[in-house]
């Protein structure tokens, strides 16, 4: 298969998942009993002229299969996802306002853990049975053993309320006035750091202990050690020749577990107070504001899913092999 | 792995007993395994009562503090486990019994059959778990069969896909063949001769899923959508974000109910660890 179609066949494969969550939006409120339009036609907070304005952009009074019709064109065509019943606003307009600092703790915390991850799998890897190896490993599967908001909590608690070094909440200081940007860009870092902390802490596990053993695997190969017999260096021999073959599994890995990363950095957030997408679906599910959760699904699925087809993409293009499967 | 085919209890306590990580697993779980057992005898206090003033830090009377309506604190815990490892337990078995039953049915047919529950299996596996978690069990509502459902609906697909391999690789040994050509029913085949290979790889997959099953449990009560009737790790951990714990640093409150998980799902990986080494020797001494 050359690459344009293995690339063009992932593309559409991955855009039927999607699809798919879209369609299951739809279903879930109007399959499962006390769903959303309970909640919206017996709530007496909302005002009826708001009711109707609700019930009509749901199209409620039209029969199933055109409100499906009109659920699929009005979220392909306008990116509509209805009202959010808190904000009274359109859902897109309030989840817009949250992705952009949910996809900076996401995207920071994958990059560094991954790479992090594969070094130090690497590592522990050539120092297989020494007290590195066993330090590393042990200390990692600890990480990976922890609920990512517990650990957010714990070290809110040291670094932030015993020893004071970072702030208890936020993304930024409320309400401050920057004098340049490199001071916002400083107080935004400042803010980042526990939550990234806590992140990369439990992401990096998995990375790690794959690296490390996916590494075992090949250092028993036929080119390593004709690598070692020509006299290479160790670390060359590891970091040039032993890791690359290493890469694409680790990216295959990376794809499958992003869903529960996202899911693990979206919690976390709730615990820092960190205005992004994942405090947002706290704070829907708290106040029963089904349109807003099922938009933030639709976001959230339409980031991993792009996030993997890319992921697979490149997989495609640095080894032609996989292109076959 | 085909010379296991019905695994014996004795010889898996005994593979516990000579390997590192089935002896570490072990001496882990003891912990809340004991707690779950005996709350009724080691707990000093009912978890449901009010024994103390709320908001108290810890004292010889409450050796954890209290909750934010005066409840001992170290009650709830160890009454905690209860939930916790039962949701875990649970969950773990409903998803690999889910993922043999397609892995079985998809592997063993093939076809069209394979084609639409592999095609099935790779769409939950592509949506994003947690976030998906959380959508059902908001719409399920609260309740702690629902959050069992909730993980086992999105888990059974990994299980699949490594069921359905073995079955491939089974299927394809002469003597599968061979029942085949004599006109041995499917039943018979998949029964007498496919599932009892697939069993031990499924009890490995049943315990290295608990330590999941039970962080998931825990993310979906911490967000409010436990069972508000039931006392879990999670539960404990959502009380005390919501009332605060964290303004006032109260450990007490936080650390214990996230240790006891840690520890847990580090005992139930172990003792995966140490069933994998003995389903594949190679693994041993990694």
């Amino acid at each position: 298969m050359g690459f344009k179609e293995y690339m063009i066949k992932k593309i559409i494969s991955r855009f039927f998942v999607f699809f798919i969550v879209v369609s299951l939006v739809f279903i879930l409120p109007r399959l499962l009993p006390g769903g959303a339009f309970a909640y919206l036609i017996e709530n007496p907070n909302i005002p009826p002229e708001t009711r109707e304005e609700l019930i009509k952009s749901f199209g409620l009074d039209q029969p199933l299969h055109i409100q499906y019709i009109r659920f699929l064109h009005n979220f392909f065509l306008k990116g509509d996802l209805g009202i959010s019943f808190r904000y009274l606003k359109p859902v897109t307009e309030v989840i817009m306002e949250a992705l952009p600092w949910s996809i900076l703790l996401v995207t920071s915390s994958t990059i560094i853990s991954f790479t992090i991850g594969i070094l130090l799998g690497a590592y522990s890897a050539t120092k297989r049975g020494r007290v590195a190896d066993s330090i590393i490993t042990n200390s990692v599967m600890v990480f990976r053993s922890m609920p990512s908001f517990w650990l957010g909590l714990i070290l809110l608690l040291v670094f932030g309320y015993y020893l004071g070094w970072f702030p208890l909440y936020g993304a930024y200081t409320y309400g401050a006035e920057y004098s340049s940007f490199t001071e916002y860009l400083l107080d935004v870092l400042y803010h980042l750091t526990l939550p990234l902390i806590t992140l990369v802490l439990i992401q990096m596990a998995g990375y790690t202990l794959f690296t490390r053993n996916t590494m075992l695997d090949v250092i028993t190969e036929d080119f390593i050690v004709t690598a070692r017999a020509k006299g290479l260096s160790e670390r060359k021999v590891v970091y040039g020749h032993a890791l690359r073959p290493v890469l694409p599994p680790v990216i295959t890995v990376f794809a499958i577990n992003l869903g529960f990363s996202v899911g693990g950095a979206l919690i976390a957030e709730t615990v820092f107070s960190y205005p992004g997408v994942g405090r947002l679906m706290y704070e829907a599910v708290y106040t029963s504001d089904y349109p807003l959760l099922l938009g933030i699904f639709v976001y959230i699925s339409a980031f991993t899913l792009t996030a993997i087809t890319v992921a697979e993409i490149l997989y495609g293009w640095i080894d032609p092999r996989i292109r076959r499967g | 792995m085909s010379t296991h085919a019905l695994f014996s209890i004795r010889e898996f306590l005994g593979v516990l007993k000579h390997s590192k990580h089935g002896k570490v697993g072990l001496a882990l779980l003891a912990i809340p395994l004991t707690m779950a057992l005996f709350a009724d005898i080691i707990s000093p206090y009912s978890p449901w009562e009010r024994t103390g003033m709320p908001f108290e830090p810890p004292s010889i009377k409450h050796p954890l503090g209290t909750n934010d309506i005066g409840q001992d604190l170290l009650s709830e815990l160890i009454y905690g486990s209860r939930i916790s490892m039962l949701v875990g337990f649970t969950a773990a078995i409903v998803t690999v019994l889910i993922g043999v039953i397609i892995g079985l049915i998809a592997g063993y047919f093939g076809g069209i059959i394979d084609e639409i529950l592999m095609s099935i299996t790779d769409i939950i596996l592509l949506m994003p778990g947690l976030p998906l978690m959380i959508l059902l069990a908001a719409f399920l509502g609260q309740g702690y069969q629902n959050i069992i459902l909730v993980i086992s609906i999105i888990a059974w697909p990994g299980v699949a896909r490594i069921i359905r391999a073995q079955v491939l690789s089974i299927k394809a040994s002469q003597y599968i063949e061979a029942a085949i050509a004599v006109g041995a029913s499917s039943t018979r085949i998949i029964f007498k001769h496919i599932l009892p290979q697939v069993l031990p790889l499924a009890l490995a997959n049943i315990v290295l899923r608990i330590g999941g099953a039970m962080i998931a449990e825990a993310s979906i009560s911490f967000l409010g959508l436990g069972d508000p009737t039931q006392k879990s790790w999670g539960m404990m951990l959502y009380w005390a974000q919501r009332t605060g714990a964290l303004s006032y640093g109260a450990w007490w409150w936080i650390i214990p109910p996230g240790a006891m998980i840690v520890i847990s799902v580090l005992g139930f990986t172990q003792l995966g660890y140490a069933i994998e080494e003995w389903l594949n020797p190679k693994l041993r001494g990694r």
